[in-house]
């Protein structure tokens, strides 16, 4: 009973007591950015804006955010940096793995379901990117991919994503979807015309997202091989 | 230390220093002599050969004949059961087997260890189509049944080691963006493509005929009928529906197992 000290046990004395301490670890970063691709006919167009941020500030208005992955396959990665950055390399090596076992290119369609379950195997520790993938099937049409961190992949012929992204898709919706219009021909879409929406839809961004901006790099995808371009947002 | 009396069976103790000290270890084996370079899977023999490699050849001639060719509108495969009793019941024995719907195989040799080998095919394209979406080439998947093949040197420490090479030999049929084909894998995991071949007891009669009837612009109609000939000549029974398996492989049907009544059939066109 002495040993108790006086107090009943289930109690705590009186002093303060060292309760559990919630330890944070942080691996993410969001570095901002915006990807949008559309797929026509023929061709697929992906581009990416040029701002890589975080919070308030900007560590360079002129990042890369394409990576060709073959001559018909283009990724734009937004997200985590430097998710992306091993994300990449290791779908580089997994390429140039798949030349060198099947002889033979990685098509876009298997790209896409490769980099999917790549995705998946790290369900629990995603990579926090947004991933679009672009570029053209086994038939020469283009084609996009669009992906969530853990994986979910689906084809469509025009996506927007990143910190824009909810701003952008609404407007590829009405503007190559045609939704909520009347009376509209729903011919395929030229590839001028993509690329005129493309731009305009980037500068619409760069006005209300500031994560968006600076400008954008462009990859045009036909059979003929990628044509890079830039084109210019506000700096601010 | 002391030396153990019971192993000294080659009648003479060697004597190794370590350390400073001088300790007596009885020697089993001093030299191999030539006649053991077929011991080990490892060894080359002085002439630069693997002689549990040709002895798995070996096995391959004592199996059944398996007899392929590749048309340009598909590819035929047909082999001989051996039903060694009346008891036995022949839908058993299985030779020709499925890989994906888009590859067959015929197996020569020790059954037991194609079985290994197929798993391995099977595994392999299901992997492919789970990663890329897309069938695996024929050529794909020989080199990954080749892959397992070859590791009939690997020693223990990486896994389970085998004890020896793989005593079959296998035809490989598909049909992929190249078009028909057909691949011959052995032993060693050495594998080519060919436009007939054939494996088993009979292989090396068969393959004299193949390359007498062989051309360019063979219909499948005429590949079946050439393929069944030549197994009539190989095998010592008369052919019937429950001693061979025949195979086709075409656009159309992918892989197709012949009925009894299509086996009847073609075994009455070709009598």
């Amino acid at each position: 009973m002495a040993l108790l000290g006086g107090y009943s046990a289930g109690s705590f004395p009186d002093y303060e007591v060292q309760g559990a301490k919630k330890v944070h670890f942080s691996p993410y970063a969001d570095n901002g950015g915006s990807v949008m691709a559309i797929a026509g006919e023929d061709y697929a167009i992906i581009a990416a804006d040029s701002r890589l941020s975080t919070g308030f500030s900007i560590f360079t208005r002129e990042q890369q955010k394409l990576f060709p992955l073959s001559n018909t396959t283009v990724l734009g990665c937004s997200g985590c940096w430097c998710d992306t950055l091993t994300l990449t390399r290791i779908l580089q090596a997994r390429m140039q793995m798949y030349k060198h076992e099947h002889h033979k290119e990685l098509t876009t369609p298997a790209t896409a379901q490769m980099l999917s379950t790549m995705l998946y195997y790290k369900r629990f520790f995603p990579y926090y990117i947004s991933n679009i993938l672009a570029g053209l099937d086994e038939n020469g049409k283009g084609c996009v991919y669009s992906y969530d961190p853990i994986g979910h992949c689906e084809r469509s012929n025009f996506r927007a994503g990143g910190s824009a992204g909810a701003l952008l898709q609404p407007l590829l919706d009405n503007q190559i979807g045609y939704q909520n219009q009347e009376g509209v021909d729903k011919t395929p879409l030229p590839q001028d015309r993509a690329l005129a929406i493309l731009k305009d839809v980037f500068i619409s961004a760069a006005e209300r997202d500031i994560y968006t901006g600076d400008g954008i790099f462009i990859n045009i995808i036909t059979k003929d091989g990628i044509k890079a371009d830039k084109f210019d947002l506000r700096k601010d | 230390m002391e030396s153990q009396p019971g192993l000294r069976l080659a009648g003479k103790t060697w004597t190794i220093g370590a350390c400073g000290q001088n300790t007596s270890v009885p020697v089993l084996c001093m030299f191999l002599t030539r006649s053991e370079y077929d011991r080990g899977v490892n060894t080359f023999s002085p002439e630069g050969r693997l002689l549990q490699l040709e002895y798995a050849n070996q096995a391959i001639k004592l199996g059944c004949t398996a007899i392929g060719i590749s048309t340009s509108e598909g590819v035929v495969l047909a082999v001989e059961k051996r039903v060694t009793s009346p008891l036995m019941e022949p839908t058993t024995i299985e030779k020709i087997v499925e890989i994906d719907k888009h590859i067959g195989c015929a197996s020569s040799g020790f059954m037991a260890d194609s079985r290994t080998l197929i798993d391995r095919a099977r595994v392999e394209c299901q992997n492919h189509w789970f990663i890329y979406n897309e069938k695996m080439t024929v050529e794909s998947a020989a080199q990954a049944v080749s892959n397992l093949a070859i590791q009939f040197g690997d020693s223990d420490d990486d896994g389970s080691a085998m004890s020896r090479p793989f005593g079959v030999a296998i035809l490989f049929a598909g049909i992929d963006e190249h078009g028909p084909q057909l691949f011959h894998m052995d032993p060693s995991g050495t594998f080519v493509q060919f436009d007939a071949m054939a494996i088993g007891s009979g292989s090396e009669g068969a393959q004299q005929s193949l390359q007498e009837v062989y051309h360019k612009s063979m219909t499948l109609k005429e590949a079946i009928t050439s393929v069944l000939t030549i197994l009539k000549q190989v095998m010592e029974e008369k052919l019937s529906d429950t001693n061979i398996e025949v195979m086709t492989m075409t656009p159309g049907k992918m892989f197709y197992m012949f009925t009894k009544e299509e086996l009847q059939e073609v075994i009455k066109d070709i009598a």
